[in-house]
């Protein structure tokens, strides 16, 4: 094949500190566990590391540890791991639901929940060749001066396509961060920046080492869209918890992936406390959704049809929940 | 009553070898991982090779500067247009395009120099330092771009930069719509879709500087092809030459014919004197393109009240890309199987097939047809509601009735149309079930025919259609040697059928030596579903030839006239006597004595009335027979998130005589599937010329989440053509899974959708616009 890796040095420490160690904040050094998206990248001349420090091989980071109080889970542990545990898939069935949703089976298999939460950003004039992106003047995202997406502006627009940060905002997650400082425990949401060329706010050298749950407070639901059942992106990516009291609302909350250089919560929701989710609610809903996303072209799915589905994904899955 | 004629079939069951399922011959190899293919050549001293392709959509290449590419350590050899002064093309008449650009460039990614060095990194390292100077021209996209009265040419012969105009009319149409009781127009448009064949592009050659010989493997279905065009753009002759075509990962038409990398290749390796590996990415495979042009279509029918088609017509404008490749032929198709399908009287076609600064496209699965048929098998489906009328019995008062000649002059000999649609009719529970799905469930129909073969080859020497050789040996095992291209389809399976059936001897007998020039007779190639009928020709020939040598042989020593030896499970013997008879092995023997190896050949040729019309153009849509196709889709429509699934295909396919039924249902099942890509998600997409979609992430080939159940029936019309009746079945029923699935989301939704694919976003934007409107006609109407 006419793509070729680039040269690197590989370090496959045994824990945590040492791999921070080895990263010690360097530029030229990355973190790399599964490589479904890492190495696919590099192979296309996105980046050009020196040292790649495989954090496989580190087993505090591959057990889920499901305690009465919530869960932790390790940032190595494999999609499919996560898909297929039984106590994540009764305390926290969407989790699950997103887990096997992911890619394919092959990348399940290696890809990790630190990877998706980390999952760098995506777009059609970025994840290309390099031969591709040479001809096409480079972008804002790397190499380039303008956004293809929105040359007027200045600003990359590139979305974040990672499965798992939706229902875990909806479930108020914390992540636990490694990092050549410092050790820290911070929400989840304050993991992502929202600039699509820089949307982690992770230092150098930082490591995501774990993923902190509380018992679920409600239940949630996952569902997403894309154009086929395996392989896709999500093109929305809809997490939605909602709990009763009676018929009415007593906590809703929506988070959204894929459609945006982060995942959010929606806001606004709390504003259905206490209502009857009828026609009419439902409806309301999907435009609050519809009015926050804000898919770009950064695929080659037209965004019109990507902010509507958003809503509507919004709206049939709490429609569902209330039955329940 | 010899083998191979049509009534053999009567008795198929009882042990017939042609006619019974069975793995195909080289499926071992591929399931377990042994095949080679052309990037498996893992030579220690081969040197990799890589093209450095133009960033520009088109302009004046000025000057290409390779002198700091060549100094560079490791670097063997750097080619450019300025090493090949000679166009290639599968068209004699339409050879416009240089492996490697000269003078001009005129899509983004056309090659425009290559190198071979000692590793792939070294070469990527070169191409770097190549720089190119060029001057920019106005670039053109879109047809109307490209049509634009002051546009550039793209090819200084082609005024309007129009490729070919085709008009044609049997009949009458205008006499004919006024008959009509109804008449109706529609526009569609079809997107730009190609193969994703599994294995990317490779070629490895090998120049011997000493001979001046060159030995190429490379991945075509057109190896004979290849062969003609490296000596030409080499200026070699051909005996110099030596074309092998290894296992091929898929080609569904984007290797029919020669392709710049498998030339480029061989000059790398003829300059750097040595042996050349040429590995394309998947990018590359994609802007090497040669799939199914982007298609604006305007469909008119006329039908009377009780259903009966009265007259057609269709213009048809296909963007063919930069270069004409087959672009002649495929605008031409377009036209020509308008007819061959129902009886249509009247028929007028108008194709234009227009150049734009994009990848050339090509021969794809349905060359030509599978847009056109889309088009009218929807409107025919919308006329038929219109009149309240049922598709099937639509279908059936346009029967053909067998043997004919249509009005663009196509023999017609078989026809198993009607027993396709009353399968699928059957089969679907249309009666009880049509009409009656839940909402967002709907089912369609739609109907589809495909040739058996160009009758016509494009490159006409006066030779046969198809030649197979037979070798049998002292230890008695039977090589068939042939040039058909076995790209997964089974050709290699088919001619072994063929020849074990004829000669009475157990498959495993036979060993099928194919695809090499060296070695093997000419075949055209793989393309036109033309091998079960031509190549399974040939073999029926050679095999009766082979079967009578042996039958002569078993005579004398029997002591029986030849003609009362039957030939059965490798035993040969007088028939209705007791004897035990002879061993294959001892008649083999016998058949040997002062002759020594038996080489036998049978050939095959499509008789002068079989080669069409004879109006301009009218070779193309010839054919020995047609396959038939119907078909039934059921979907289910999530309105929200516009995501259509195919919940199930029943598909009945007339293929003649099924020699390997078990291989019919496959490649029946492909085309369905195929045909699946296309309606409901595949497409190419460019901006600016640049291809957005050159990945299997954004090029969304379904995956096997997406695959129904395709409940295939065969349907057995026996044409007096085919090798025991068969005709083709590789690519009939593609095209009508298409207007089956959008006659089916219309059933489902009430939408009738004219834009393909049917991707979600479309339907979304489509059903949103459609909930609009119906409300603003709900409130007009109650303001009424």
């Amino acid at each position: 094949m006419s793509e070729v890796l680039p040269r690197f040095a590989l370090e496959r420490p045994a824990t945590a500190a040492a791999a921070v160690a080895l990263h010690g904040g360097s530029e030229n050094a990355r973190y790399i566990a599964g490589g479904t998206d890492l190495l696919v990248n590099i192979r296309r001349g996105l980046g050009e590391p020196e040292v790649l420090i495989d954090v496989s091989a580190i087993e505090g980071l591959k057990t889920i540890d499901a305690e009465a109080k919530g869960a932790a889970i390790g940032a190595g542990v494999t999609l499919a791991q996560l898909a297929e545990d039984e106590t994540i898939a009764k305390a926290f069935p969407a989790l699950s639901t997103a887990a096997e949703s992911i890619a394919a089976p092959g990348h399940r298999e290696t890809g990790t929940v630190g990877g998706n939460l980390c999952l760098d950003t995506r777009c059609v004039f970025y994840n290309q060749s390099q031969w591709w992106r040479s001809s096409n003047d480079f972008c804002l995202k790397y190499e380039g001066t303008i956004c293809h997406v929105a040359p007027k502006g200045t600003v990359c627009h590139a979305a974040f396509s990672g499965d798992l940060a939706a229902v875990l905002l909806v479930l108020g997650a914390d992540i636990e961060i490694t990092g050549p400082k410092e050790k820290r425990r911070i929400p989840l949401a304050e993991l992502y920046s929202g600039v699509g060329d820089d949307h982690l706010t992770l230092a150098p050298g930082d490591l995501v080492t774990t993923v902190h749950l509380k018992p679920a407070a409600l239940p949630v639901t996952y569902e997403k869209m894309r154009v086929r059942g395996s392989i896709d992106f999500p093109l929305a990516g809809v997490a939605v918890g909602l709990s009763m009291k009676g018929n009415r609302v007593e906590t809703l909350s929506v988070g959204v992936t894929g459609t945006n250089t982060r995942p959010f919560l929606v806001e606004g929701t709390e504003a259905f406390a206490g209502e009857k989710l009828d026609d009419d609610a439902l409806d309301r809903l999907a435009e609050l959704v519809q009015k926050q996303v804000s898919p770009m072209r950064t695929t080659l799915i037209r965004p019109f049809a990507r902010r509507r589905i958003a809503g509507a994904l919004a709206r049939r899955q709490a429609a569902a929940l209330a039955q329940v | 009553m010899r083998p191979g004629s049509a009534a053999m079939t009567d008795d198929r069951k009882k042990n017939r070898v042609a006619g019974r399922s069975m793995p195909l011959v080289d499926g071992i190899e591929k399931a377990t991982g042994r095949a080679q293919y052309s990037a498996d050549f893992y030579e220690p001293d081969a040197l990799a090779g890589f093209i450095l392709r133009s960033p520009y959509a088109h302009g004046d290449l000025l000057n290409v500067d390779i002198s700091r590419a060549l100094a560079l350590d490791g670097v063997r050899a750097v080619v450019t247009g300025e090493d090949c002064a000679f166009t290639y093309g599968v068209l004699p008449i339409a050879r416009n395009e240089f492996p490697l650009a000269r003078d001009r460039v005129r899509y983004r990614g056309e090659p425009v120099a290559a190198i071979a060095a000692v590793d792939l990194e070294t070469a990527k390292k070169a191409a770097d330092l190549i720089s190119l100077k060029v001057k920019e021209l106005p670039a053109y996209f879109s047809a109307k771009e490209a049509r634009a009265g002051d546009a550039v040419l793209l090819h200084s012969d082609k005024p309007g930069n129009l490729e070919r105009e085709v008009h044609q009319e049997f009949g009458n149409v205008e006499d004919g719509f006024a008959k009509a009781d109804l008449v109706r127009e529609e526009n569609f448009r079809c997107a730009e879709v190609c193969q994703v064949h599994m294995e990317p592009h490779a070629s490895i050659a090998e120049y011997d500087a000493e001979r001046d010989a060159l030995t190429m493997r490379t991945c075509s279905q057109v190896p004979y092809y290849v062969h003609l065009m490296l000596a030409r753009c080499l200026e070699m002759d051909k005996s110099r030459i030596r074309v092998i075509k290894p296992f091929v990962g898929g080609g569904f038409g984007a290797r029919t014919e020669t392709l710049n990398f498998e030339l480029i290749c061989g000059l790398l390796a003829r300059a750097a004197k040595g042996k050349v590996a040429l590995h394309l990415t998947r990018e590359e495979t994609f802007i090497t393109h040669r799939g199914r042009p982007y298609t604006d279509i305007r469909m008119k029918i006329g039908m009377t009240r009780d259903g009966r088609i009265v007259a057609t017509e269709c213009d048809a404008m296909q963007l063919g890309g930069a270069y004409a490749g087959y672009g002649i032929v495929t605008i031409l198709y377009g036209g020509a199987l308008l007819q061959g399908l129902y009886d249509i009287p009247n028929v007028k076609y108008s194709g234009a097939r227009v150049y734009a600064n994009l990848p050339p496209c090509g021969a794809m699965r349905g060359h030509g047809t599978v847009d056109v048929r889309h088009a009218f098998e929807c409107l025919l489906d919308q006329m038929t509601k219109e009149l309240g009328l049922d598709p099937f019995d639509v279908r059936r008062a346009n029967l053909l009735k067998v043997p004919t000649t249509t009005g663009n002059g196509i023999k017609i000999m078989s026809y198993g149309l009607d027993a396709c649609i009353d399968t699928v009719e059957r089969a679907s529970g249309w009666k009880k079930r049509a009409g009656k799905l839940p909402k967002g469930r709907g089912l369609g129909m739609a109907c589809s025919h495909y040739i058996s073969g160009a009758a016509k080859t494009v490159n006409w020497t006066g030779e046969p259609h198809a030649v197979i050789n037979l070798k049998l040996d002292f230890d008695g095992g039977v090589s068939i040697l042939t040039g058909a291209a076995d790209i997964g389809q089974g050709s290699s399976t088919v001619v072994t059928q063929v020849v074990a059936e004829v000669c009475g001897i157990d498959v495993e007998r036979i060993r099928v030596i194919a695809n090499d020039s060296a070695v093997t007779p000419k075949d055209n190639g793989s393309y036109s579903s033309r091998v079960t009928l031509m190549v399974g020709n040939a073999a029926l020939e050679a095999a009766n030839k082979l079967r009578d040598l042996l039958v002569t042989a078993a005579a004398e020593k029997l002591e029986a006239r030849p003609r009362d030896i039957e030939v059965g499970h490798e035993v040969f013997r007088v028939a209705g006597g007791q004897d035990p008879g002879l061993p294959f092995s001892e008649v083999v023997a016998a058949a040997l004595v002062d002759t020594g190896t038996i080489t036998v050949k049978g050939t095959f040729t499509c008789p002068p009335e079989f080669q069409g019309g004879k109006h301009h153009g009218g070779a193309v849509g010839s054919t020995m027979g047609f396959s038939y196709a119907a078909q039934v889709v059921e979907v289910s429509v999530d309105a929200a998130t516009g995501v259509v699934t195919v919940e199930k295909v029943w598909v009945a396919h007339d293929c003649g005589y099924a020699l390997n039924p078990l291989a019919v249902e496959g490649q029946v099942q492909g085309s369905v599937w195929m045909g699946m890509g296309q309606a409901l998600c595949e497409e190419t997409n460019y901006r600016n010329g640049m291809p957005m979609h050159a990945n299997m992430l954004d090029y969304r080939v379904p995956s096997i989440v997406e695959s129904p159940p395709i409940e295939v029936h065969i349907v057995e019309s026996v044409d007096p053509n085919g090798p025991f009746g068969a005709k083709e079945a590789g690519e009939g029923s593609l095209s009508s899974f298409i207007p089956a699935m959008v006659n089916a989301i219309e059933d489902a939704t009430g939408l009738r959708y004219t834009e393909l694919p049917v991707s979600p976003d479309r339907l979304v934007e489509a059903l949103a616009k459609k909930q609009h409107k119906d409300r603003i006609d709900k409130a007009r109407g109650r303001a009424a």
